[in-house]
């Protein structure tokens, strides 16, 4: 068989499996409510069969079955029409079979009255009766069928003369490029703006006030929703610090905002110490306390690099979820039930309450995060923890206290981490186990890498794209950490250095680029070309 | 032939060593006096709820170990770990599910498949477990791995994280978040076994068990013997030691990773299976608390060491299921005590008590 062919053949597998897995994972329905709404006949007509939601999946699948197409036409010359047609039937062909013979299988387990749901927890009669959209199964799978070899046709009719790179490239050139150009151009503005002092100040002084008017405008739904986004921004800006700038992989991050968090409810709940502290007071406390443990934690783990490192702050973080969930702790931390009831901060005898009230709280603590970041980044500290991430042993020669920097680094990533639990259990007014498991820690390593390591843009904004999209988008709040994950895995080999990179970060990334191709043999990494004299 | 001896070596420590040396002694001192304590003093067990322990102990121990064998082979030839590797297992549990239920389904003369035949059921489910999580593992390595065999070290692992959330959530996804039970052949319920009486009282030694863990002991041998008398595995050490060499050598590199991890993951399904069948539940995230205390278990040995890892399943087990009643805690800190250990051997002995078997210092 021609190799063209057998890449026709490849993308209809990786389609059909794709599509197989959207249609178990009940993706389906949400794409067509999301397509629906966005055409504008959502909630015309309800899950009933032949029109609306029905439609809207069938242009779900017809999107997909276009794409297929589009990647299975091949790309370098000749680039004959029959070329492209034959790949895009091929790959069409075998994807809308799968999908076709799913449908056909579905329908007619249904019509056989087999409870699938038992088993395939997303197919319910609802989900199947949209899927299958009434018909009997030779026509739903005859429908399926004819439906993506068509899209995928027209798939390829589009992609010869649109596409012609590549995909991870392509993703690249066609999202991030202009992304960048476009922050660039934003980036320079600022810059000409702020040569001149009056202006400078000017544009402080508006984005000030855009920023105190913006709770007012916006309602209490989203004042929380970017609160929430705003604990991240702190835990972000603190991960950034160990993970970004030091380059110490932290799994257990967690650990330090469930300790600021418990900080803050043991010295202010009147359960179970009654302490009944004002929350001025804990609120030093509690970061004072996460950034000692951040150190206590540093001491041992200082000689364990890279993976190790990773594992051993996943094992420490685990330990503190694991007791603050057992009964052993109950008379100290509240157990398993958590603690009810922490203070939140008063001001001049005015009681912070509403979410803009924490909103204007966490601003002003991530202002004086960046503000600390900032200064630490350009001193002889950030440029010994960047010196360290690139390779300790080189720092360590040039007379870098690789001790210190390390707790340093650890203490200060942890402190940050504690200023975001101290206002997260205050605004909760409540602080339980349930609330710091693991995925918090991968949530904050998703921001931080997908927003771009290392830089403080880009970390704030991965936070409002990870945790403040999903909350906006309600529907796709199920699938959020199955795209996250593939979101990850899928960055690390399009972009490992995030959307919004620090200048450094993307040299060093892309630094083999201008080199040739290491050969294909899977040799160890070549040592990586080192950029320092780029200054950023 | 007489060798230069020097009179006199000097002894000098770091702060670091003092710091181990003392942390050592004292915890030891500590574990003496609570073993005095509970076995002497206070006898709160009688011997046989500790054998009762020590069985519990070994066999999900064999489990640890086989699912600690895939990490050290993976670690051993890309030096990353592979995060994903206890959601592989989770897979293979859910294969093996299905094939219980499946069977269960399926009438024949005399009840269903899975009671009437239950050796081929057991086969059939530990062949779809196993080849599940093979596929899983050679795919996991090819998009997730693969196009990052030269990226800085974190890329990997980072991909690896994402790899692992992905998998536990789509099996949430398709599956659902409730604990399913497994429902194992009438011949292998769970809870009946051999009764052996001890001290007075009987303590059954669970068909389950026995089963789970002589599979394993059977498994790690095939194992080592496919790592030390093979071609394959010839190829694969040598791709351990040094990949350009070993590719001049003419071995298929690629080939060589990608069988590595079919291997590592056909274990990990098989561990998968033994979970189910001897704990009987399987859910979304199984695999996550097992995959760490695996890694454990794997470091324990000394990465790159297949005996050590099994060694250290069968450690991590045991001192699981003992550590609680000897420290006098509960047996909800069991975890705590994996993890603890996981922690305490990564930061005093990278090498493991084993020692690694790689040639250069990877830590």
């Amino acid at each position: 068989m021609p190799e063209r062919l057998r890449k026709a053949l490849t993308t209809g597998a990786v389609f059909a499996v794709v599509l197989v897995f959207l249609v178990l994972i009940g993706f389906q329905v949400t794409a067509a409510q999301l397509i629906g709404s966005l055409l504008g006949n959502a909630g015309t007509t309800a899950i009933s069969g032949r029109s609306g939601l029905g439609l809207d999946m069938l242009i779900f699948f017809a999107l997909i079955g276009l794409w297929a197409g589009m990647s299975a036409a091949p790309r370098r010359t000749p680039d004959l029409w029959s070329h492209a047609l034959e790949g895009a039937a091929l790959a069409g062909g075998l994807a809308g079979m799968v999908l076709g013979l799913l449908a056909f299988l579905v329908a007619w387990l249904n019509a056989a009255g087999v409870q699938m749901s038992t088993y395939l927890a997303q197919l319910v009669p609802s989900t199947i009766k949209l899927f299958t959209l009434n018909l009997s199964a030779s026509r739903i799978a005859l429908l399926d069928f004819v439906l993506i070899v068509l899209s995928a046709l027209l798939g390829a009719v589009l992609a010869r003369g649109v596409i012609r790179a590549s995909w991870p490239r392509a993703l690249n050139d066609r999202l991030g490029r202009p992304l960048e150009r476009l922050l660039g151009l934003g980036n320079r503005a600022i810059h000409k703006a702020s040569a001149n002092r009056i202006s400078r100040y000017g544009l402080y002084g508006l984005i000030l006030l855009f920023a105190l008017m913006l709770p007012q405008w916006i309602g209490p739904f989203w004042n929380y929703t970017l609160g929430t986004v705003g604990i991240y921004v702190l835990l972000g800006l603190g991960l950034n610090v160990v993970v970004g700038l030091a380059g110490l992989l932290d799994l257990g991050y967690v650990a330090f905002y469930s300790i600021g968090a418990y900080t803050v409810a043991l010295l202010t709940a009147p359960q179970p110490h009654h302490l009944l502290w004002s929350f001025w007071i804990a609120l030093p406390i509690g970061i004072a306390v996460a950034a000692l443990s951040g150190v206590l934690l540093g001491v041992p783990v200082l000689r364990l690099r890279g993976d190790y490192l990773a594992i051993v702050t996943l094992g420490f973080g685990e330990i503190l979820g694991t007791l603050a969930r057992s009964d052993a702790l109950t008379s100290f931390t509240g157990g398993p039930m958590g603690i009810k009831d922490v203070a939140g901060p008063t001001l001049f005898g005015r009681t912070f309450a509403s979410g803009a009230d924490y909103l204007y709280l966490m601003a002003i603590g991530a202002v004086v995060i960046i503000f600390i970041t900032m200064r630490l980044q350009n001193s002889r500290v950030g440029r010994a923890w960047v010196a360290m991430r690139e390779d300790e042993t080189v720092a360590r020669a040039m007379g870098v206290n690789t001790l210190v920097q390390k707790l340093l680094a650890f203490g200060i990533g942890a402190a940050f981490a504690g200023l975001g639990g101290v206002f997260f259990a205050s605004r909760n007014q409540f602080t339980g186990p349930d609330d710091y498991t693991i995925m918090v820690s991968i949530n904050v390593l998703c921001l931080v890498i997908v927003g771009g390591m290392g830089n403080m843009p880009g970390v704030i904004a991965g936070a409002l794209v990870l945790k403040g999209l999903p909350e906006v988008l309600r529907q796709l709040e199920d699938y959020r950490l199955v795209a996250f994950g593939a979101l990850l895995v899928v960055m690390m080999i399009v972009r490992p250095e995030g959307i919004l990179p620090s200048r450094r970060r993307r040299l060093e990334m892309h630094a083999d680029e201008s080199l040739p191709e290491p050969e294909k043999t899977g040799s160890p990494s070549p040592e990586r070309a080192t950029h320092d004299d780029v200054r950023a | 032939m007489q060798q230069v001896v020097p009179l006199r070596t000097r002894i000098s420590l770091t702060p670091y060593q003092i710091a181990q040396i003392v942390i050592g002694i004292s915890f030891s001192i500590y574990l003496i006096y609570r073993f005095y304590a509970v076995l002497i003093v206070e006898r709160t067990y009688g011997p046989d709820t500790w054998l009762r322990l020590v069985i519990s102990g070994v066999v999900l121990g064999a489990v640890y170990g086989l699912i600690a064998i895939g990490y050290t082979l993976v670690y051993g030839i890309l030096f990353m770990i592979n995060f994903a590797h206890g959601d592989i297992m989770m897979v293979g549990a859910f294969g093996g599910y299905f094939v219980f239920e499946a069977l269960r389904a399926l009438p024949v003369q005399g009840g269903s498949f899975l009671d009437v035949y239950p050796i081929p059921s057991v086969l059939l489910a530990f062949a779809g477990g196993m080849g599940i999580s093979a596929v899983g593992g050679y795919f996991l390595e090819k998009i997730a791995y693969r196009p990052l065999r030269s990226a800085p070290r974190l890329v990997p692992l980072i991909s690896a994280i994402g790899a692992s959330i992905f998998l536990e959530n789509a099996a949430q996804l398709l599956f659902g978040s409730q604990r399913r039970d497994y429902v194992n052949p009438a011949v292998l319920a769970r809870g009946s076994g051999w009764n052996l009486s001890v001290a007075g009282s009987t303590v059954v030694l669970t068909y389950t068990g026995v089963f789970t863990f002589v599979l394993s002991v059977l498994i790690l041998i095939g194992l080592y013997l496919l790592v030390q008398r093979t071609r394959l595995g010839r190829a694969m050490r040598a791709v351990a030691e040094n990949k350009p060499v070993a590719a001049l050598m003419g071995i298929d590199v690629d080939g060589v990773i990608s069988r590595t991890f079919i291997i590592s993951g056909a274990l990990a399904g098989a561990a998968g299976v033994m979970w189910g069948i001897h704990l009987g539940l399987v859910y979304y995230n199984v695999g996550f608390i097992p995959g760490i205390k695996a890694f454990t278990a794997a470091v324990l040995g000394g990465i790159g060491n297949i005996p050590g890892a099994m060694l250290g399943g069968l450690f991590l087990g045991v001192v699981e299921a003992l550590g609680p009643p000897i420290l006098g805690w509960s047996f909800q800190l069991a975890d705590v005590i994996a993890f603890a250990i996981l922690v305490l051997v990564l930061v005093f002995r990278p090498t493991g008590i084993l020692g690694e078997v790689l040639t250069e210092a990877k830590v």
